[in-house]
């Protein structure tokens, strides 16, 4: 039989999957500000492998953080190991006389000293297990409490019932407090109550969890409606599942991304407060780089006492920066906007023939919609 | 369609009525925050120096109910009426004259950020992967990595020497010959037709200005890259370059064009960062703003300004919730599928 | 006989991903003879839109890699040319469609400014503001700038009107001229009252209008070559009718070079002089359209027209190829399609196939003229 020329509208017959993989992250899917996507099939170490391994800068992250928390192991469980130096109240040794500042000698006092005959080697290696507890509680209470209203605020969302109103309201009360900057509102505090660390830490708590409030709610309404969870729901899997199963493994990925990238940005935020004057006053038993800054830059000038300032703010910028470096990069894999976006760029664009029927994928205005901005990639860090 | 001039005034209309909650919250929760402690003990600490009768006022402020005590300073606040410090000089008229010079900073860094942070993010999703886009990030996330008074000591102790820059003030004389209509530096001696002092205002503000962008590079940066690597794969792209253009042009005319879209969402976050950093910025370089203003009230020590501290909280606030206003508009305005009804 | 527009010669480009690296296309050569439709077709993934990228050099290149062969454009070939001299190619000598039409209009200008922008160039190039590919032995010699001959530019045939022609013999300044030729082009494609849709937005237009919009776009920069990469893909059946008319009257009006890439049978048989078949990389077939349809030489091809859902078949199951379509990283040694084959003999596992010979009709099988002669 003579084949008829076919008529327009018979595509070919294809045959089995595409050949070309999609790039590591997931297929396409029909976009929102935040588009959730196919749970991700690797498991957890060796995604985390690949992910550091396709950016030298966040390995090099990942390393200086892993060094770093084992040197705070140290000194928390073992400080003399580490800073032995002369610890806090080396006397008898220098005791006798004032001004003995010493140059940083590579042996006896990496880091020199300063006019009390404090090793400021040791003082920044005590301070480190504060700084980085600091960090973690500040970003840990933001995550708990600003995930947790967001999840809710993204479950319970239907408009005109109850739980609308009790979305809009937690949306509304988060703008609010949006609009304070961390140290701003840290100055008000003070004004009231005082100066302190605790005071500066709930400046600063007061202050974060609005981000994740956002992140999570856009991630939550943007996995409620994929094609996926629709399904489940239509099978009749319990909502409870669906919960746990698809929409907190999905909304856990940018939440790791943004709490690494967090502690990093509140210790330095915190370290400001403390700089200016806020926190906790220096010398104390629990030094912090920021408050020992501070107290230096004002006893110390800087022309000639360069170290007393250098190390520690050396000792921040380090810190904040691996777990930046290590945050961006886990960022670019899992984010998201981030990974769909690297995905589809020139680093690991696969061949156009995967672009069959893609919708346009330009990111459409968001569902809160008051005087704040559209987006969820809006962390309060870059 | 709607997004004819009469939309956009609707446009406008709404999204200004919708910030009238968030001001009127913003207001509360300053209020809130700073009245939460007992009142004894907050007005010994506020007005340490200061007479018995003052003190004895501020209790019995305090013993107010509270929803009396934020009436009487919600009008107060309304009329201008914004306290005093303890030597009695009022807060309202200082932070008037001194907020210009805060937004001539801020403005500046603004500037800069976007100048030399868009095409960094630009190049960086141009790139992606290779050794220009780990530079870019190694930048941005530096400057995110230094505290604000680091920098900014650094930049005013060695780069200012090193660079023959000016390291304080606005101008190098303590007082100019012309008046200082806006209290911005440079836009009064333009507007004197001075130029020697307008390039004397511009030497004394590019350090400060740098600094505070520098440190704040990265929100902008980051977001107009992933935007980019968004936009970059779309067919559009290739139609403009298939339309013979040459890539610059298609990078900046074509492409940037439709990712600043959503790069205009994290203005409300920038310019809490930049209010926020020019506390420190101020102080350090000896920039007359709010923002010194605010590290004189509460990191003097034994010199507290409690009134002038919460009037720099109201001000930042309400800049930060204009910035996202303004961000809202942008938005708005740049994404033609928004309707503006 | 002239020369060909469009020659490719052993063109191989690799993707190098970091999963791997995949051979999209293997050694595809072709002639694409100016004024004649040549139609690609294969299925996902076997590299046609590669192919039809690549000739302009579109692909991003870091993935992307031209690891052999030549794309000869009037005598020139463009894999050597530098990136940097690659849009003097585009836009007036090569054109391209693209499937998805919101996306390949920019989603924030306005129908008229797309276009304009277009003509623009056109014009720029055409008077010598800008640089145009000349072809010849030095394309991008640009040292004898002069006014290009008027006859050359004006007697491409679909020219849409006597006006225009005017207004090319003289610099266009006046937005009223460019305004002008943005509606003939818009008549062109055969949309109505034109002037109400110049300051829409192309999210405010249908499918098969942003389609037409796209054409005219590409058009009205006069291309010599116009590749279409799948253009109806993304419509529904009787949008589709409607667009397929329109290049159809086109193509008879304006006589221009076309390589038509589609996953659609159908579609192709309406549009294409000559049939290419592509299966995993390779051009596995080409010839006349009317004889591939015929006599196919290629076991792939032959299966694939037996494969159509036709209206003469009622009962028992639909005729499939058994199998999947090989992974582009991996591809089976010998004749790709190999494992698929029904008539595959060790020889087709050892060695590839041999070269497309350059007899009109062609396969790339070992076996090429039995399969011919096969009902």
């Amino acid at each position: 039989m003579t084949p008829t020329p076919p008529s327009p509208g018979t595509p070919i017959p294809s045959s089995g999957s595409p050949p070309i993989p999609t790039a590591p992250p997931a297929p396409r899917v029909p976009p929102a500000p935040s588009v959730g996507r196919a749970r991700r099939t690797r498991s957890g170490v060796v995604g985390l492998y690949r992910v550091l391994r396709a950016n030298p800068l966040s390995f090099i992250g990942f390393i200086v953080v892993t060094f770093i928390a084992i040197l705070a192991l140290f000194v928390v469980f073992a400080p003399h190991l580490v800073a032995h130096y002369g610890a806090q109240q080396e006397t008898g040794v220098y005791n006798s006389g004032p001004t003995l500042f010493q140059w940083p000698p590579s042996l006896a006092h990496p880091f020199g000293t300063d006019g009390a005959s404090y090793d400021i080697f040791s003082e920044v290696m005590l301070a480190l297990p504060t700084d980085l507890g600091i960090g973690f509680a500040i970003a840990g209470f933001a995550l708990i409490v600003g995930g947790g209203l967001g999840l809710v605020a993204g479950f319970w969302d239907k408009p005109g019932s109850l739980s609308g109103y009790t979305s809009s309201f937690i949306m509304r009360v988060t703008d609010v407090f949006l609009a304070f900057p961390s140290l701003v509102l840290a100055l008000a505090l003070v004004a009231s109550i005082g100066k302190g660390t605790i005071q500066a830490m709930i400046a600063i708590m007061l202050t974060w969890w609005p981000y994740y409030v956002r992140l999570v709610r856009g991630e939550v309404l943007a996995v409620k409606h994929l094609p996926y969870v629709t399904a489940a729901r239509a099978a009749g899997v319990r909502e409870t599942k669906i919960l746990t199963r698809h929409v907190l493994r999905n909304v856990l990925e940018p939440v790791i991304v943004y709490f690494t990238l967090d502690i990093g940005t509140v210790l330095v935020i915190f370290s400001t407060i403390s700089f200016v004057g806020v926190g906790v006053p220096y010398p104390s038993n629990a030094p912090e780089w920021g408050s020992m800054m501070s107290f230096y830059q004002e006893n110390y000038p800087f022309q000639i006492y360069w170290w007393a300032i250098t190390f520690p703010a050396l000792a921040i910028f380090v810190t904040v920066l691996s777990f930046s470096l290590l945050g961006d990069g886990l960022r670019d894999v899992l984010d998201p906007r981030s990974r769909r976006a690297l995905a589809e760029s020139g680093a690991h664009e696969p061949p156009p023939e995967a672009n069959v029927g893609e919708p346009p994928v330009l990111p459409v205005p968001a569902m809160t919609a008051a005087p704040s901005n559209v987006g969820v990639d809006v962390g309060g860090v870059p | 369609m709607g997004r004819s001039t009469s939309d956009l005034l609707v446009f406008l209309g709404k999204r200004l009525l919708q910030l009238l909650p968030v001001l009127f919250g913003t207001i509360l929760l300053t209020f809130v925050v700073t009245h939460v402690a007992a009142g004894n003990t907050a007005c010994a600490r506020w007005y340490p120096h200061a007479k018995p009768n003052v003190i004895a006022h501020c209790q019995a402020q305090f013993a107010l109910p509270l929803y009396t005590q934020f009436f009487n300073y919600f009008t107060q606040l309304l009329q201008g009426n914004w306290g005093a410090d303890q030597y009695g000089t009022a807060v309202f008229p200082v932070i008037a004259s001194s907020l210009p010079a805060t937004l001539e900073l801020v403005f500046a860094a603004l500037f800069l950020m976007i100048v030399i942070g868009i095409p960094l993010g630009v190049i960086a999703a141009q790139y992606a992967g290779r050794w220009a886009d780990h530079l870019v990030r190694v930048f941005y996330l530096s400057g995110w990595a230094t505290p604000t008074y680091v920098g900014a000591i650094i930049a005013a102790d060695f780069l200012a020497r090193g660079l023959g820059l000016p390291s304080g003030g606005e101008f190098s004389t303590t007082s100019v010959p012309f008046p200082r209509i806006t209290h911005m530096s440079v836009v009064d001696a333009l507007l004197a037709g001075n130029l020697p002092f307008t390039v004397d205002a511009l030497s004394h503000l590019i350090l400060p200005a740098a600094v505070l962008a520098f440190i704040n590079m990265g929100i902008a940066t980051r977001m107009t890259r992933t935007s980019m690597l968004e936009v970059l794969p779309l067919d559009f792209v290739k139609s403009a370059r298939m339309k013979g253009l040459s890539n610059f042009v298609v990078l900046y005319k074509h492409a940037l064009r439709n990712a600043l879209i959503t790069t205009t969402t994290v203005l409300g976050v920038e310019a809490g960062a930049l209010l926020a950093g020019t506390v420190v910025i101020e102080e350090v370089f000896g920039w007359p703003g709010i923002g010194a203003y605010a590290f004189a009230a509460i990191g003097g020590a034994g010199r507290p300004n409690f009134d002038g501290a919460i009037a720099v909280v109201v001000v930042f606030a309400i800049g930060v919730v204009v910035a996202n206003l303004i961000a809202d508009i942008l938005y708005g305005v740049l994404d033609p599928r928004v309707d503006w009804r | 006989m002239t020369e060909p527009v469009l020659k490719v010669e052993n063109l191989s480009v690799d993707y190098d991903v970091g999963a791997g690296v995949f051979h999209a296309a293997s050694n595809v050569s072709f002639t694409l003879p100016p004024g004649r439709v040549v139609g690609i077709v294969g299925e996902t993934g076997c590299g046609k839109s590669t192919l039809g990228q690549a000739i302009p050099r579109l692909l991003p290149e870091p993935p992307a890699v031209i690891r052999s062969g030549k794309i000869i454009f009037q005598g020139t070939d463009l894999v050597p040319v530098p990136k940097n001299k690659l849009p003097m190619v585009r836009g007036t000598s090569i054109g391209m469609i693209f499937q998805e039409p919101l996306n390949s209009l920019n989603p924030a200008f306005r129908v008229y400014d797309q276009i304009a922008e277009s003509i623009q160039i056109r014009h720029w190039r055409e008077i010598g503001d800008l640089p145009m590919f000349q072809p010849g032995p030095t394309p991008f010699d640009y040292s004898h700038r002069e006014l290009p001959k008027a006859e050359q530019v004006l007697t491409k045939p679909f020219l849409p009107g006597e006006k225009v022609q005017e207004a090319a013999r003289h610099r266009l300044v006046s937005r009223d001229d460019y305004k002008r030729e943005v509606l003939d082009y818009l008549r062109l494609v055969r949309i109505n009252d034109p002037e109400t849709i110049l300051h829409l937005y192309p999210h405010e237009l249908s499918g098969g209008m942003r389609q037409r919009i796209m054409i005219a776009m590409t058009l009205s920069q006069k291309p010599t070559l116009l590749i279409a990469d799948e253009p109806t893909s993304a419509l529904d059946v009787t949008i589709q009718a409607q667009v397929l008319t329109l290049m159809k009257e086109l193509i008879e009006e304006v006589h221009a070079s076309i390589l038509f890439i589609s996953h659609d049978l159908g579609v192709v048989a309406e549009m294409a002089d000559d049939l290419g078949v592509m299966y995993a990389g390779a051009l596995v077939e080409i010839g006349p359209i009317a004889e591939v349809f015929k006599s196919p030489r290629h076991p792939y091809t032959k299966a694939l027209l037996r494969a159509i859902p036709s209206q003469y078949k009622t009962d028992g199951p639909l005729a499939s190829i058994p199998g999947n379509v090989p992974n582009l990283s991996r591809l089976p040694s010998g004749c790709s399609f190999h494992p698929r084959c029904p008539l595959a003999q060790a020889i087709c596992r050892a060695d590839p196939p041999p070269a497309l010979p350059d007899t009109p009709h062609a396969a790339a099988c070992h076996f090429s003229d039995q399969v011919a002669s096969l009902p």
